[in-house]
């Protein structure tokens, strides 16, 4: 089959690559592609190579953390993932903490945990929103987890200050101590939300349509996920039962009971069961740690400068395991910090799947997200 | 002349009117003001939003028309390697086609614009089959790889679609003994055909959602991958055009289904005047008709192109050669011939 089509690229491309196969950039200004760009190589329907392009919404942020001291840090890091800041914060909180050598109190750790998990559960409905769209779901789905994220927000605005970006971590503790009626509103929010989790269930989870777009497909094998370097829901939806949050407790992780959701299918349609089953799994983490809640202070004195040295420390962000390295030469600035964030990994599983199966032009946005792929975290 | 022009209105203003006013031109373009606004409402209601809220008050009932003033206002850019002269041609042609097969619907007792004699049913069929070749023009002449792409499911669609339904409607042709529209609607006096056509029924209205590229067949212009398949360098009026094609094509197979199978314009007299009480019914048979084709837009995934196809070569057709022959035997135990 040959398109016919002139070659006119602004990139001055090669267009025709014979055979009747050509390129399509699906980016950087399409409905799907977000902040950057993927380079789909296709016949017209079937895809035979997808190329990620990325960088288009690169910050340097680990350049800017070298000319902050650690507590001004915090509001550059937080902008890697909007969506989910006080797990990305918790990466490089953590770290600072272990430079200098102090613990938070145990009642930070709690009032931590309820902050993260929270926020867990918003990334996750935003990440299926996302997923129900490219699905074409007209975006009811997606303004239904839009407004059921609001709850939360006005939770969290309540107890940090913010919708988003809390900047309520700080090395040696939280900023401030859980407000008077927070407690009894946020397990009323939990009761409700554990019903519209049903409702999501119900009319999307087990809908015959959509398990036909999503069920068999961009299956990445259990082997293939650890080879890969798949990260957090994704690769737990492959089967392997690795969550930071289970396998290096921080937090106060180590202390709650809870469980690993894992399927085994490691399909599209797994990686979107993994989502919500781990929204459930947060609502049990939230209501163990309030049950929980120790008293004593949130926050510790945090000494001004560490001593020379350097620190790792990982963390299960919504999107998979991030790792903050800090290295230190004791001045009030890190000398270098290296982040690597979940999204990078999840993104270049996307360009060995045509390699591996038969992958469809129609399945490439329903692919892309059922990765839940970030670029701002990916380009950092 | 001037007065010979005056009294050529007055003496012809009844088909006049048919042809410009109701249920010509101008209902055509007010359905589709209506069907936008409308869908953009119901839908908002199900989304837990507001929809339009900023033009006409809370209704947001002028969105639309200042939508479209604002795009005919605009420039029209045409892309570097269209072929300029089939890009005009397809978005001026697409409107008129389903515009053409309204006019063979009966929307009362002897209100039809056109009378064919006997064949309207084939006729409506006939015209049907350009929209999906001015489809294909317009997808081809933009030359961009997102509108040829779509272009081509479009033909996919289309040929899985059109046979199922044309083969769904020769049962009720059968069953009605007829291939006029109007006399299948006086037919359906005591029975609506689709109790007798069910299955034929089923068949018809999914083929009907991938003939308006409706969810779950919106595949043509999926907009997740595609961004708007055939039309997405259309701009300005043009756009408005491609628009408009969309809403009147779900208008005309709309009235093709409800005329076929929910009795037409036929309903309990409300109204004395037999004319007004058709329209009444047909309008409101509408409605419903469009508010369960919006409300399944919104509750189903987009079918892939090889499931559409899939779906309608192997599930679709035998069904429909089914139903064709259990309406023949049907026919033949009940009435004692088929013709008739």
């Amino acid at each position: 089959m040959s398109t016919g089509l002139k070659g006119y690229s602004p990139f001055g491309e090669i267009e025709e690559l014979g055979d009747g196969l050509f390129r399509l950039n699906i980016g950087p200004q399409h409905p799907i592609s977000g902040q950057g760009r993927f380079i789909v190589i296709t016949d017209g329907e079937r895809v035979f190579d997808i190329e990620m392009d990325i960088g288009y919404s690169h910050r340097g942020i680990e350049k800017i953390l070298e000319y902050k001291t650690f507590v001004q840090g915090i509001v550059p890091v937080e902008r890697m993932v909007m969506l989910d800041t006080s797990n990305i914060l918790m990466g490089y909180v953590g770290a600072i903490e272990r430079v200098l050598g102090i613990e938070p109190p145990p009642r930070a750790n709690y009032i931590r945990t309820i902050v993260m998990e929270i926020n867990r559960i918003l990334s996750h409905l935003y990440a299926l929103g996302l997923l129900s769209e490219a699905a074409a779901w007209n975006p009811a789905v997606f303004l239904w987890t839009t407004a059921d994220r609001e709850p939360f927000l006005d939770l969290l605005e309540m107890l940090t200050g913010a919708r988003w970006s809390y900047s309520f971590f700080v090395p040696g503790g939280v900023r401030a101590d859980i407000p008077n009626g927070f407690i009894d509103r946020l397990r009323k929010t939990l009761d409700w939300f554990e019903k519209r989790i049903e409702v999501y269930e119900e009319a999307w989870i087990y809908n015959e349509l959509f398990r036909m777009r999503t069920e068999g497909m961009g299956v990445v094998s259990r082997q293939q996920a650890i080879d890969w370097g798949l990260a957090g829901p994704n690769l737990r939806a492959s089967g392997v039962p690795y969550d930071t949050r289970k396998n290096e407790p921080y937090a106060a992780y180590g202390e709650l009971d809870f469980r690993i959701v894992t399927h085994n299918a490691g399909d599209s349609y797994a990686r979107g069961w993994a989502r919500v089953e781990e929204m459930k799994v947060s609502v049990d983490i939230i209501r163990q740690a309030l049950d929980n809640l120790p008293e004593g202070p949130v926050k510790t004195r945090m000494p001004p400068r560490p001593k020379p040295g350097e620190a790792l420390f990982r963390v299960e962000t919504g999107r998979g395991e991030m790792n903050v390295y800090i290295v230190s030469d004791g001045k009030d600035k890190p000398y270098r910090i290296k982040i690597s964030p979940a999204s990078f990994r999840n993104f270049f599983t996307i360009e060995m799947l045509p390699k591996t199966q038969e992958v469809l032009l129609a399945d490439v946005p329903v692919l892309i997200y059922s990765f839940d792929p970030w670029f701002l975290d990916a380009d950092r | 002349m001037f007065n010979e022009l005056i009294s050529f209105l007055n003496e012809n203003f009844q088909t006049l009117f048919i042809i410009s006013v109701f249920p010509g031109l101008s209902f055509v373009l007010g359905f589709v003001i209506f069907a936008v606004w409308y869908q953009r409402k119901y839908l908002a209601r199900l989304m837990i939003r507001m929809g339009p809220v900023h033009c006409g008050g809370r209704l947001g009932w002028l969105q639309l028309i200042a939508d479209a003033l604002k795009l005919i206002t605009k420039e029209l850019i045409f892309p570097k390697a269209a072929n300029k002269f089939l890009f005009v041609f397809a978005s001026i042609m697409l409107p008129v086609i389903p515009a053409a097969m309204i006019a063979l619907i009966p929307f009362a007792p002897g209100l039809v614009i056109y009378n064919a004699s006997g064949l309207s049913l084939l006729i409506f069929f006939a015209i049907s089959t350009l929209f999906p070749v001015i489809g294909v023009i317009r997808g081809w002449a933009a030359n961009n790889k997102f509108t040829i792409i779509g272009a081509f499911r479009n033909i996919y669609l289309d040929i899985a679609g059109e046979i199922p339904v044309f083969l769904s409607s020769v049962g009720v042709m059968v069953w009605a003994g007829t291939y006029d529209l109007n006399e299948i609607v006086l037919r359906q006096q005591g029975m609506w055909f689709v109790i007798p056509q069910f299955l034929g029924f089923i068949v018809f209205f999914l083929g009907l959602l991938a003939m308006v590229e409706k969810v779950p067949f919106d595949i043509p212009t999926a907009e997740t991958e595609l961004i708007y398949g055939p039309n997405t360098e259309y701009s300005g009026a043009m756009f408005l055009n491609m628009m408009e094609a969309d809403y009147v094509n779900l208008l005309a197979w709309t009235l093709l289904m409800i005329t076929l199978y929910f009795g037409g314009y036929n309903g309990p007299t409300i109204f004395a005047d037999p004319v007004v009480n058709g329209v009444f019914w047909l309008i409101l048979k509408l409605l419903v008709a469009i508010t369960i084709i919006f409300t399944i837009m919104i509750s189903y995934a987009r079918l892939r192109i090889d499931q559409a196809v899939r779906m309608g070569w192997n599930y679709l057709l035998p069904l429909s050669i089914l139903n064709l022959l259990l309406t023949l035997v049907l026919k033949y135990l009940l009435v004692g011939g088929v013709w008739g």
